[in-house]
């Protein structure tokens, strides 16, 4: 793995290449380009805010900006995973005729999502004052934000792993990607994104089985969430259904288990896609 | 191109190269559960046992029928594939031009293009930089340059693929087919091109089905035969041999 690793360190001009070249196309022929990106979550924040505070009466405070908090993580990782499932195929065409190192085509999409994401991250701080202005009670930026970078870096770990898995196994069997698709979708529901762990810790089956609580922080994007609200916004009670709950204390438990999961994933993928990338031009 | 003149610039040892092939798709999911299915796997040896040496400075042409597996030994130089058994060795920077500009991406301008391929091909963007004016000025491209490639005709893809690989420094080209492009004009600039290239130490291994530029470029020939090499030596001797050969055939 070092051999190639070092071989990958040689290709970064080629990599850093290819990732402004798709930064670069993505938008070229849009009008609004970039914006796109941003965009996309704001509009879909605006309808759950809406859904969630009219409809489903949920009352807590400054609703928006926690849904956003654990919301733009979860787009990244799953454009990542989408967008490098189709990635190795996709440079196939150029694989065939020349050499480089095949992870170079997944680690694009990831490096290029990795962008969109850290200049999301930017437009929330913006959001987060515009609220302040608003209502000057809520602080736009927290003392717990220094770890932020360090939250960023378990997620890459995890979503680098995660592409390079996908990316080789669909270049052999094309199911993985609607495989893949399915999974985001399910995964999307049970993580909270679109509610809070507050919720789970105190729903009526989850305080008889506290176990439940546990497993169902063992997927990694589940605890990830949780810590990116709690990194980057005040500690909230959660009022829903005319129940208020007080904010959990941060996890650092589950959080050192998704750490190790994730990089456990990012050597295991990383393995796994150099002991196939040789065939991946043979493909019949 | 530091190296002495003769000493070898590729070495071909003993290579085999085998493909699994499928009609049905053996990749497929569908296939992989479907296992109590009886599949047949039919494998293509394409290269049986292929040994030669290159040397530096040499330009060796590679001669076959269609099949015979040229295309596989150049990808195999070129590190596309993975050998089944055997070793190849290059030394120094091969500029691989099994397509001229495939890396070319359409939305791209000519001169992005350039750097994009530059860096493809091992080079770091301060080498690029240094030498985009010879390129741009060898393409003959000057007023097209900031065009997106698409609006290029084949032509101009061609001579700007041309320029990038025989202006980067190579120390071995590898070309499929096309070794000389463009008009009449542009060819006998490449020509010009390809001799100063190795009057410099460069090494060329091409494939190709045209005689008269084999003989123009070529002094050595490499007749490859359903996988094995059946002949090695002059140009002229092998051409002449290979026309003989493919005439039989036709007879019979």
């Amino acid at each position: 793995m070092l051999s190639e690793l070092r071989e990958l360190w040689a290709y970064r001009e080629m990599l850093a290449t290819m990732v402004q070249r798709e930064l670069k196309i993505r938008y070229k022929n849009s009008v609004l380009g970039f914006l796109w990106s941003l965009l996309n979550p704001l509009i879909t924040v605006v309808v759950m805010t809406i859904v969630f505070e009219y409809i489903q009466q949920n009352q807590t405070p400054n609703l928006s900006a926690y849904i956003l908090a654990a919301y733009l993580p979860y787009m990244f990782f799953q454009l990542c995973l989408l967008d490098s499932a189709q990635s190795v195929l996709n440079g196939l065409d150029l694989a065939k005729k020349i050499y480089f190192p095949r992870e170079i085509l997944p680690l694009t999409m990831v490096i290029s999502n990795l962008i969109h994401f850290l200049l999301a991250l930017l437009v929330f701080f913006g959001f987060l004052l515009v609220i302040y202005l608003l209502h000057p009670i809520i602080v736009p930026f927290q003392a717990t934000t220094v770890f932020l970078p360090v939250l960023i870096l378990i997620n890459l770990a995890l979503v680098t792993g995660l592409s390079l898995f996908v990316s080789a196994l669909n270049t052999f069997y094309e199911d993985v990607k609607y495989i893949v698709s399915v999974l985001l979708y399910l995964l999307f529901f049970l993580s909270p994104i679109m509610y809070f762990s507050e919720t789970v810790y105190n729903a009526p089956a989850v305080k008889r089985h506290p176990i439940i609580f546990f497993l169902y922080h063992l997927n990694p994007v589940a605890t990830l969430s949780t810590a990116y609200r709690q990194v980057l916004l005040a500690p909230t009670q959660v009022i829903s259904h005319g129940q208020t709950y007080p904010p959990l204390p941060f996890q650092w438990g589950l959080l050192g288990i998704t750490t190790v999961v994730s990089f456990v994933i990012l050597i295991g993928g990383y393995a796994f896609f150099n002991r196939v990338k040789w065939k991946f031009v043979e493909r019949p | 191109m530091s190296n002495t003149k003769g000493s070898a610039a590729i070495e071909v040892d003993a290579i085999c190269k085998e493909f699994m092939l499928s009609h049905s798709g053996i990749n497929s999911l569908k296939t992989m559960l479907a296992w109590w299915k009886k599949r047949k796997i039919e494998k293509l040896d394409v290269l049986k046992g292929v040994s030669f040496q290159v040397s530096r400075g040499e330009c060796v042409a590679v001669v076959g029928r269609n099949g015979a597996g040229k295309s596989t030994l150049l990808s195999l130089i070129a590190r596309v594939y993975k050998p089944t058994s055997g070793t190849v060795k290059v030394v120094g920077r091969v500029a691989p031009l099994l397509e001229l500009g495939a890396g070319f991406h359409p939305d791209l301008t000519g001169l992005e293009n350039i750097f994009f391929n530059g860096v493809i091909l091992g080079l770091k963007r301060k080498e690029i930089q240094s030498k985009i004016e010879e390129i741009v000025a060898f393409s003959e491209l000057d007023s097209h340059i900031d065009a997106p490639v698409r609006t290029y005709s084949s032509g101009m893809k061609a001579r700007l693929g041309f320029s990038i690989a025989v202006n980067i420094d190579a120390d071995v080209l590898l070309v499929d087919e096309v070794l000389a492009v463009g008009d009449y004009e542009f060819e006998q600039k490449c020509y010009r091109k390809i001799d100063e290239f190795r009057a410099n130490g460069g090494t060329i291994l091409f494939v190709s089905h045209h005689f008269a530029s084999i003989s123009r470029v070529a002094d050595r020939c490499i007749y490859l035969k359903n996988g094995l090499i059946e002949a090695d030596g002059p140009t002229a001797k092998i051409l002449e041999m290979y026309k003989g050969l493919q005439s039989s055939e036709v007879v019979l």
